[in-house]
């Protein structure tokens, strides 16, 4: 009972992680309805810079931080441009494959800017690991939690208590009607990406700096597990994003240990099979598709 | 104070408006009649800086609107009200007028704005915390005018506010909208129902497959046999 328990608490922590980034992909699919698959390598890349800088300049972690945020924004803002903005609304299907070009294009820089393919990178502080009655709690996930937890109060406040945030909710919810209002949609779309890149920068630092080290594999893992979250917790719901992560983290972690690693993925996946089977909308999409049904019924 | 002139809009090759000339004059209502098809939502869209007209003009007070998009058509003056109303139903009521306040920075104004509007729709002010979505569609058409006037608009243009209402319910919209315009707003409207609209209208225009068939009074109108016919069953 005291391994599932701190099975459950390791998972919490990491799968916050999980939560931004699959925040990171519900956001975006909510204002633009379509998929960007290169979130992940995004994200990747500002580690990449992070790392190169570190590498080569031995700069200070918080700075280390900053720049994974400022070239994970530039890089979100150029795959906006690129894969979004520049194709129309009602042809999502080529801003997605467009957004697995760019994918390939980000990891090639990658590996041109480190071509060691794995890098050192560096943690904010020395990992410790220290009890709480009988359960043990790493720093840097315990920090991860924390991070993740002001995340997505100031994400919550952003959206609800903003202008651009009631905007985006607006675009978000009917395009057509914000874009009558006035709402400029292609200006909405830049700032979701430079709010998205942030989180995911955060999140993929955290990661990082837990695991010390970067792979060019790391925008794959990260799309990955964002979408792998967003589909658990239900397309679209913000709280299903983050209780689709916590979920995935809790998953794996239980897998992990009482099945061993090589089943950890495979756990993961088999419940999102379950979970397509039994109630496709994820979590928090059943109300969504139950209110469509309902729709439907009244016409 | 409103006037557009020959304005051509295509869809495509397909030219939805082949020359429309009609004007909003200040403080009054102007009403667009005209069949399914005809060209009244194009005309509409024109204006707001939805769709980007082939050739001709849309002047406000002289000052042309044409090729500024909707964004800066609203800041303006010219607020639309879009048929089937269009609120952003999980947003609640009061963000939903929030949103129609995008043109304007200033807080303390906007402030006062919803407070006049929840002393005219006191129903609103009921439901500000609910989600749009809930409210009944009589509620939901006054909560789309009510958007559109956190706009401050100088004419409001509205697309059939009538459309999937109960009678009753259309003549309390209709009331409402000749208050606003007691209150100084010009009223650009579209509108099947041509009762209504021959009570209310000041000016009407008739708009038949892009073009402009008739102008004039509700009075000239009903006596003008054929359209006396065609329109209003006799």
């Amino acid at each position: 009972m005291t391994d599932f328990l701190q099975n459950c608490i390791d998972g919490v922590m990491i799968g916050s992680s999980y939560a931004l980034l699959a925040l990171g992909f519900t956001i975006i699919f909510g204002v633009m309805r379509r998929l960007n698959l290169s979130f992940g390598p995004t994200i990747m890349l500002g580690a990449f810079g992070g790392a190169w800088l570190y590498l080569h300049f031995n700069i200070n972690p918080w700075l280390v931080l900053l720049a994974c945020i400022v070239f994970t924004v530039a890089a979100g803002v150029y795959v906006e441009r690129l894969c979004f903005n520049a194709i129309k609304r009602n042809v999502a299907i080529t801003s997605m494959v467009s957004s697995f070009v760019i994918w390939m294009q980000l990891e090639e820089i990658a590996i041109h800017i480190l071509p060691d393919r794995t890098s050192p990178f560096p943690p904010l502080f020395a990992s410790l690991s220290f009890e709480a009655g009988p359960f043990y709690v790493r720093s840097e996930y315990l920090f991860m939690f924390a991070v993740a937890v002001a995340a997505v109060f100031a994400v919550e406040r952003i959206l609800h208590r903003t202008w651009f945030g009631l905007r985006l909710r607006a675009v978000a919810e009917d395009p057509r009607a914000a874009a009558y209002m006035g709402i400029n949609a292609g200006r909405v779309s830049v700032y979701a990406f430079v709010l998205v890149s942030v989180l995911g920068a955060v999140a993929g630092y955290l990661i990082l700096a837990a695991d010390q080290q970067v792979t060019p594999f790391f925008g794959l893992w990260a799309t990955f597990k964002g979408l792998i979250a967003m589909m658990l917790g239900g397309m679209g719901s913000l709280p299903g994003a983050i209780i689709g992560g916590l979920l995935l983290g809790v998953i794996e972690t239980q897998s992990l240990w009482y099945f061993g690693n090589e089943y950890k993925d495979l756990a993961a996946y088999l419940v999102l099979f379950l979970m397509l089977i039994a109630r496709p909308g994820g979590i928090m999409g059943q109300r969504l598709v139950e209110r469509r049904r309902l729709a439907f019924r009244r016409v | 104070m409103l006037r557009v002139e020959n304005l051509v809009t295509a869809y495509g090759k397909i030219k939805a408006l082949r020359g429309v000339t009609l004007e909003a004059r200040e403080g009054e209502v102007t009403c667009l009649l005209g069949p399914n098809g005809a060209g009244k939502t194009t005309t509409m869209f024109s204006i707001a800086g939805i769709l980007r007209p082939t050739s001709g003009d849309i002047t406000l007070d002289g000052e042309s609107l044409r090729g500024l998009g909707a964004a800066r058509v609203v800041g303006k003056g010219v607020a639309l009200v879009p048929e089937n109303r269009l609120v952003f139903p999980q947003m609640t009521v009061s963000d939903n007028l929030h949103a129609g306040a995008f043109s304007r920075r200033d807080d303390r104004k906007r402030q006062r704005d919803m407070e006049k509007i929840y002393q005219r729709f006191p129903v609103l002010r009921e439901r500000s915390r609910q989600p749009a979505g809930t409210l009944s569609g009589g509620e939901q058409q006054m909560l789309a005018i009510a958007r559109a006037l956190m706009a401050r608009p100088r004419i409001l243009l509205m697309d059939e506010p009538s459309i999937g209402l109960a009678p009753i319910i259309v003549a309390e919209i209709f009331r409402i909208i000749a208050e606003i315009n007691r209150e100084g707003v010009s009223i650009l409207l579209v509108e099947q129902n041509a009762r209504m609209a021959l009570k209310f209208a000041h000016r009407l225009y008739l708009i038949q497959q892009g073009e402009i068939t008739f102008s004039g009074t509700p009075d000239e109108l009903g006596q003008d046999e054929v359209i006396q016919r065609s329109y209003l069953g006799g």
